[in-house]
Order: structure tokens, then C-alpha cells, then sequence
């Protein structure tokens, strides 16, 4: 008896092609859609800092127009200590449009496009994954290879593409100088945005190798620790020596000489770092074709107390919920507090052997002996810290908001709990846990500061500031929330956060009215690592965070719940 | 007879899309329920905005006599509500999950609690984000029943249940009815109604189609038979019996539409040399879309 076994199935009628263009972009292809979903952030990152940067360059050229004020400004940044300079880039033809800008802003913009990188890449499979869109897409007629790949060149491309941005800013900037010096070279352009998107590309990686073995969380977190991490030490490792060890291994270390706006040039770093690039990249294609699609291992940690847990009240639940991510908020901040406050001796050394820069600081901080840990932890500590803290929030009210992101909110507001007491008690969740990270926060300055000698007392509490910031934003975040929907609380404040640390780089070098950068609520805390709080900043925080719940509270009971 | 729900003219859109329209329901205490309907003809709506977690675009619903936008609180104090999706804490255990919403409600019988995590067979160990489909569904079951609810608002309640805990569902479902608590069942599988439910109201784009006892409902349903035959298809004996409709014949097979009993085609068929017999209950879509069509107008 004849088999239909592998019979071929009776013709069915022909399918009409799927358009070229489609496939390229749209809805045809793995590959077009990746491009499709990326078309927003594409935009944001290539748009945003490529216009940034030609406002920056136009408004260094406007203030600094004359041979001799570059050469002022380049004595003022060489007087600097290295322990100063901190985050900003290396100081080699400062005096120059190409020199000054990847010194005074250029080390930020790959923080930037690497943030991106690793939530898109780290994303791309593992997110479809737990959503359980990739179970329709593998069981298509395309290997797991072709569509981990096809994911991953979208990102190459868009990522490609905002470099190529960046590139054509930098070229339009080259064309503002009319000093010496102060034309940008196709290939220093290039060479910058090279580098940029490598290093965007090497962070999103390691998220992308991960991903599939711990889960998106996990991946992000642990890419975005590399990330940051390589950057604080690379950015300290002059200034504290015992840092350059650990700097090397990352890849800031390897490219710190690679300079290329000011005419510096390490294509070996370069290219060191696309070939790590290029490992991660195929560990993370070969884990998606070897492994179970969306098994993944949880990464051991300890279990919280019982009483911690959570589970009494919508306070409790909320608090519960959020303090992982405060203590791993509270823990590296402690740490990163911890590690400048104590190496505050080599900051008062290297102050000493500068009287110039001492005379510098003496008069914009009169009446303020800058050679404390205070001082120290004033300059740079808090802006960092600032931007930290307000992340921070972010994430905080971003656990608040899964409640109903989640759909689980369906469940709570079935039980006798109200709307506002949802809202409220949430609020004050948020608030214990960023009660939890300033209390870690407060330690590892208190240790530094100890470390270091001196009055800890008024750093322990300017530190503080930091709490009151983070409050101030989770109120914003709590009201954005309730009236507009819960989805948009924690990228509001993201945003929120990012826009205010730029509004202090960009408004000064924009010449901006001071108006623009007082906008920032961190311009109004005063100099608390100093002692010195301005009580408008106090109040206003405080106002936003009660006001924030309030007004989250008010709009909540005024509109549909999202689900 | 108490009225425990009354739905009064009303309407939800979202901006341009429909939700419901113009509804008009009553569901009496100790009564049980069934919302039927396709997906995306609006039992999920309803139920939210009887829950005041949506808000009428226009009309008013009443729980306990409560108007729910008014006094939403009083009136989840007595609900049990099982969501059609839903997620939980991942990071919370099962049992911790359904303790933190036993302590929403200032506490519950923990023997009963106890009860129906041991009949659903729920191991409360296992974090939530562990949990099959089926147990994360038992998860929500127990939440909306371990208060003992004087009314159960369920949707799609069986949802990834395997048949053994369909069963224990049921038999939980009838001792609530037992016990004089009212239930409002939404879902689109119509033997499930059948099982549980005293009255149902079916409900098509958003509008009321037909508000009647279940067993008036029992009318609406057919089977679909196929035959097929070694010899000579004998169209004509099948053709006469009662309740049967649609009789085509190709090649060997008959297919036919059986309404009420099945008996007479299956007698008929034992008289014939058979290959096959397959009986198939369509679907409830199928079934009452037959029954009410496009321009079907409102409910009867």
C-alpha cells in the first residue's frame, strides 16, 4: 500500500511575494521588523546627540573665539588635578574645537548609546522570549540561527546609523572652528564614531551573550555593572592608580588613547574591542540556537525574611517588591560613595601641589575649606550621585507601577482596597525603600569619610540630599502614574533625571540664561556636602514627593484602569 | 428576588472602539450566572466596569444594590474575582501569594484556605514565575474563593485547567451555589455553562443578543455527524429523522445537522455496514452565530 509519509502536500495556490521594501523594513522580514521597532530610539539617540553636539560645538567657538581665551581655558583645565578631572575625558589638545569637546563631553555620549544597546540587545530574544512571541517566530520556517541573526543586524545597522548621525554632526561642527587646529578631519569624525558605537555595541554584548543563560533582568544588570563600572574606573584610574589594574580590563581602558578629535589615534584598541565585540556576540547567537528557548537560570540570591516580605499591606507588598532593587541601589552607591570618599587623602595631596587651582576653588566656594572630605565629596560625589539617586527612583517607581503593567493591580483592586490607599501605599513603599538605600548610601560615605580623616558628620548628611532628590522624583514619577498610567511613571522619571543632567552640561556651554540650568532641582540643594543646604531645595522636594502621591492619588480615581 | 447585579443602559467605548453598548442585565442572588461570547465581544468590559476598574462611558451598573463607580470598596469586600489574564508577584511564592491577598481582606478561614489549595492540588512552594499556565490559574482561583465571596465574578475561569481540575472547579462552583452565593461566569465554551450555570446572556460586538435560562440554550445546540459508508450512501433514511437538517451527501460520506437527541441518527446508522461515525459539537461561536446573525437585533 502506497505512504503519503513525505508526499508533498497538493499544490495550494501561489502566495504573492513579500515586497522587497517590506522585507527591508516593515513587517517582511525578522530583520525589517527589528528596523521597524528600532525606528523611534534610531531617532532619539542619533537625532539627540547629533544635534547636541553641533550646539555644543557652535557654542564652544562662541564663547571661546579668540586664540588666547583657548589658551586660558586650556591652563585652567591642565591646572586641574587628576583626581578632578574624574569622568571628563583625558586633557590633550583641550585648546583645540575636536580637543575640548571629546574632553568636556565626549567620554558621555557612549554611556548613552551603550545604555541603548544593552536594553535593545539584551532584549532582542530574551524578552520575546518570556513573552512568548518567540515561540511563533521559532516555530516559522527560519532557523534559530538566521533569527538570532537577523535580530542582531537590526541593531547593527540602526545603531550603525545613529553613529553615521554623529559623524555627519561632527563634520558640520568642523566646518564652526576659525582658529588653528580647530578643523575635525573626515577620519577624526569617523574615528569618534567608530569608537562610539563600538563602545555602545561591546556593552549591549555582553547583554546579548548573557540574556539567554540569566534572563533579560539579570543580563541588563549585570552589562550596565561592566558598563558603568569600566567608566568609573577608567575615569579615576590617573588619579587613583590602584584603580588602573581593574581599568585595563575594560574596554575604556583599552581605548583611553584613542582620542581621536583631538588627533589621537589607537586603532589597536579599536580593534581589540570589536573582536571582543564580535565573541560575545556569537556566544550569544550559539546560546540561542544550542539552549531551550526561554529556560533560563535564575542567578542565586538570598531569599528575603519572611518579615520583610512583604505581605501584611499594599505598603509592605510594595516595599517588598522594590527592596532588591533598593538594596542594589543602596549597595553600589555605598560603594561608589565608599570608594571616592576614601581616597579623599590623594584628592587633599594633589590639591596641594596646585595653589593656582586652591586659589581657583577658594573663590567659588568662599568660607568653605575645600580640602575636607566635605569639599571633596561635594565636587565629585554628588552631581554623580544626583543622576544615581534620580535612576534610582526610576526603577523604584518603576516596580510600584508593575502592579498594573502587570495586570495584577486586577486582582488588588478586587480586594476592599481602595484606589487612593493603592497610590498612597505605594508612595510610602517607595519612600522605606529609599529610606534603605540612603541608610547603605550614608554608611559607605561615613566608612570613606573615616577612612580619610576628619568631620564625617556633615558629609553623612549632606549626603542626604541624594535621598531627598530620589524623593522628589518618585513623587513626579507617582503623579505621572495616576493620572497618565503607570507605564509611563518610570521612563518619566528616567527621562526626567537625564534631561536635568543635561540641562547642567548643556545650558552653561549653550550659554543658556541661568534660569534654564536653575530649572534642575539639583541646583537648589545648596552645597550640603559642606553643610551649606539651601532650604528651597529641602521644600521643593518635599512638596513634589507629598504633592507627587497627591496629585497620583487625585488622578487615579479619575480614570480607567490599564489592563 | 434580590437583585445582586443590575446593569442599566450601560455603554463603555475607548475613544473610537466599541466595548459594550447599551446593556441591560439583572442577575439575582444565589443565581448562577453564564456571560457568553466570542472573544472580543465585550464579557471582559462588563465584568471590569462592574468592578470599577473601567468606567462607564454612559449608564450605570449596581453590585449589591452599590453603584459601582460610587462605592467600589464595599462592593469588593464580598467579591471574588478571577481575571481572564492576570499575573502575580513572580518573586513570591505561591503560598506567600495567596496569603498577602488573605491579608487584603483582613484575613480568611485558613482551614478553607487549606482546603482549596489541597483539592486544586496547588503546591504553594513554587514561585509564581515557576508555575505552569494551569497552577498560576489555580493560584487566582484560590484568591477569588478563599474568602468565601457572597458573589464570584469569574472569567474564563477553566482557562488551562487540565480535566481533572475542571472537574474539582465544578464541584467547588456547585457548593458555592449550594451555599446561596451568586456567581457571574463569563467564557465562550458552552458545556461549561451548561454545567454550572442557571441563566446565561450571550453577548455579540458589544450588545446583549439574548438573555435566557440555560436550558432554553440547551435548544440552540446541534452536532455536526459525518458517516461514511461501505456501500450505497442512503440519504434518504437519515433525511426523515427528526431533528435532522442540512443532509449532504459526497462520494461515501453523509453529513448531516443533528439538533436535540442524537439517538435516532445513531440507531438508524447501527442498520448500515459503517467505516466511520464521527459526531462533533461545534463550537459555541459556530452555534449561536448560526443562531443569531449579523443583524441580529437586541435581547430578548
Amino acid at each position: 500500500m502506497a505512504s503519503n509519509i513525505g508526499r508533498p502536500a497538493a499544490a495550494a495556490p501561489a502566495a504573492s511575494p513579500v515586497p522587497l521594501m517590506q522585507r527591508v523594513y516593515g513587517l517582511g522580514s525578522i530583520f525589517a521588523k527589528t528596523l521597524r521597532d528600532s525606528r523611534r530610539a534610531t531617532i532619539l539617540v542619533g537625532g539627540v546627540l547629533g544635534l547636541m553636539l553641533i550646539g555644543i560645538g557652535y557654542a564652544i567657538v562662541s564663547q571661546f573665539a579668540s586664540a588666547q581665551s583657548r589658551q586660558e581655558m586650556g591652563d585652567l583645565i591642565r591646572s586641574v588635578p587628576p583626581i578632578l578631572q574624574g569622568l571628563a575625558g583625558k586633557v590633550v589638545n583641550v585648546e583645540t574645537l575636536g580637543g575640548y569637546l571629546q574632553y568636556k563631553y565626549g567620554t558621555f555620549f557612549p554611556i548613552i548609546a551603550s545604555l541603548w544597546s544593552i536594553l535593545a540587545l539584551s532584549g532582542t530574544l530574551a524578552a520575546e522570549a518570556r513573552r512568548g512571541s518567540l515561540e511563533f517566530v521559532a516555530a516559522g520556517p527560519v532557523t534559530r540561527r538566521r533569527i538570532a541573526l537577523e535580530k542582531l543586524f537590526g541593531h547593527v545597522l540602526v545603531l550603525t546609523i545613529a553613529c553615521v548621525a554623529i559623524f555627519l554632526s561632527l563634520v558640520v561642527v568642523g566646518t564652526f572652528g576659525k582658529l588653528p587646529g580647530d578643523a575635525i578631519p573626515v577620519v577624526a569624525a569617523a574615528g569618534y564614531a567608530i569608537w562610539l558605537g563600538l563602545l555602545a555595541l561591546v556593552a549591549g554584548s555582553v547583554a546579548f551573550a548573557l540574556a539567554g543563560f540569566v534572563g533579560r533582568g539579570s543580563a541588563i544588570g549585570i552589562a550596565g555593572t561592566v558598563m558603568f563600572a569600566g567608566f568609573i574606573l577608567n575615569g579615576y584610574q590617573a588619579a587613583i592608580p590602584q584603580l588602573a589594574p581593574l581599568a585595563n580590563l575594560t574596554w575604556f581602558g583599552w581605548t583611553t588613547n584613542h582620542i581621536p578629535l583631538a588627533g589621537l589615534y589607537d586603532w589597536p584598541s579599536v580593534v581589540l574591542t570589536a573582536s571582543l565585540t564580535v565573541v560575545l556576540l556569537a556566544i550569544g547567537v550559539e546560546a540561542f540556537v544550542r539552549r531551550d528557548i526561554g529556560v533560563t537560570t535564575s542567578i542565586p540570591t538570598p531569599s528575603l525574611p519572611h518579615a520583610l516580605v512583604g505581605l501584611r499591606g499594599p505598603t509592605g507588598r510594595t516595599f517588598g517588591h522594590v527592596l532588591p532593587t533598593a538594596l542594589a541601589w543602596g549597595i553600589g552607591l555605598g560603594f561608589f560613595g565608599l570608594a571616592i570618599a576614601g581616597s579623599g587623602r590623594s584628592f587633599v595631596e594633589q590639591l596641594g601641589s596646585s595653589p593656582d587651582f586652591q586659589r581657583l576653588l577658594s573663590s567659588i566656594f568662599p568660607n568653605v575649606d575645600i580640602a575636607t572630605v566635605g569639599g571633596f565629596l561635594q565636587l565629585l560625589f554628588l552631581d554623580f550621585g544626583m543622576i544615581l539617586a534620580g535612576l534610582a527612583a526610576a526603577t523604584l517607581v518603576a516596580g510600584w507601577a508593575s502592579d498594573e503593567t502587570s495586570g495584577r493591580l486586577e486582582l488588588l483592586l478586587a480586594a476592599p482596597l481602595g484606589r487612593m490607599r493603592w497610590v498612597v501605599s505605594g508612595g510610602g513603599g517607595i519612600v522605606a525603600a529609599i529610606v534603605v538605600i540612603m541608610v547603605l548610601t550614608v554608611a559607605g560615605i561615613g566608612i570613606g569619610a573615616s577612612i580619610t580623616g576628619g568631620d564625617i558628620v556633615t558629609p553623612m548628611l549632606g549626603t542626604l540630599s541624594l535621598g531627598l532628590y530620589a524623593l522628589a522624583m518618585a513623587g513626579i514619577g507617582v503623579a505621572v502614574g495616576g493620572v497618565f498610567g503607570t507605564g509611563a511613571a518610570g521612563p518619566a522619571v528616567a527621562l526626567l533625571t537625564v534631561i536635568t543632567w543635561f540641562d547642567g552640561i548643556i545650558a552653561p556651554a549653550l550659554g543658556l540664561p541661568d534660569i534654564v540650568r536653575e530649572l534642575a532641582l539639583t541646583t537648589h540643594y545648596g552645597q550640603p556636602m559642606l553643610g551649606v543646604w539651601d532650604p528651597a531645595g529641602i521644600v521643593a522636594s518635599v512638596v513634589l514627593a507629598v504633592g507627587g502621591v497627591a496629585v497620583g492619588a487625585w488622578g487615579f480615581q479619575r480614570r480607567d484602569l490599564q489592563g | 428576588m434580590t437583585a445582586i447585579i443590575q446593569i442599566e443602559k450601560l455603554t463603555k467605548t475607548y475613544g473610537s472602539h466599541r466595548g459594550v453598548i447599551d446593556i441591560d442585565l439583572e442577575v439575582n442572588e444565589g443565581e448562577a450566572f453564564g456571560f457568553l461570547g466570542p472573544n472580543g465581544a465585550g464579557k471582559t468590559t462588563t465584568i471590569r466596569t462592574l468592578l470599577d476598574h473601567l468606567r462607564p462611558t454612559s449608564g450605570r451598573a449596581l453590585v449589591f444594590g452599590i453603584e459601582t463607580t460610587v462605592d467600589p470598596v464595599s462592593i469588593h469586600r464580598r467579591v471574588g474575582y478571577l481575571p481572564g489574564e492576570f499575573t502575580l508577584y513572580d518573586k513570591l511564592t505561591g503560598g506567600q501569594t495567596i496569603e498577602y491577598f488573605a491579608n487584603l481582606r483582613g484575613g480568611v478561614d485558613a482551614a478553607y484556605q487549606g482546603d482549596l489549595i489541597a483539592r486544586l492540588d496547588i503546591d504553594p512552594s513554587r514561585k509564581f514565575r515557576e508555575y505552569s499556565k494551569g497552577n498560576k490559574q489555580k493560584i487566582g482561583l484560590v484568591v477569588a474563593l478563599q474568602h468565601r465571596p457572597d458573589l464570584l465574578m469569574l472569567d474564563e475561569p477553566t482557562s488551562g485547567l487540565d480535566p481533572l481540575v475542571q472537574q474539582t472547579f465544578y464541584e467547588i462552583i456547585r457548593e458555592a451555589k449550594a451555599e446561596g452565593r451568586t456567581i457571574f461566569l463569563s467564557s465562550h465554551i458552552l458545556s461549561e455553562v451548561e454545567k454550572t450555570c442557571d441563566r446565561v446572556a450571550i453577548i455579540r460586538e458589544g450588545q446583549l443578543v439574548k438573555v435566557d435560562r440555560v436550558d432554553a440554550l440547551r435548544d440552540l445546540a446541534h452536532h455536526q455527524v459525518e458517516l461514511r459508508f461501505t456501500g450505497e450512501v442512503p440519504v434518504g433514511a437519515f433525511a426523515a429523522l427528526p431533528g435532522v437538517s442540512d443532509v449532504t451527501a459526497d462520494d461515501h460520506i453523509l453529513r448531516m445537522r443533528v439538533s436535540g437527541s442524537i439517538t435516532p441518527v445513531v440507531r438508524e446508522a447501527a442498520r448500515y455496514e459503517l467505516l466511520d461515525f464521527v459526531s462533533r459539537e461545534p463550537s459555541l461561536e459556530e452555534t449561536f452565530l448560526a443562531q443569531y446573525g449579523p443583524q441580529t437585533g437586541k435581547a430578548a
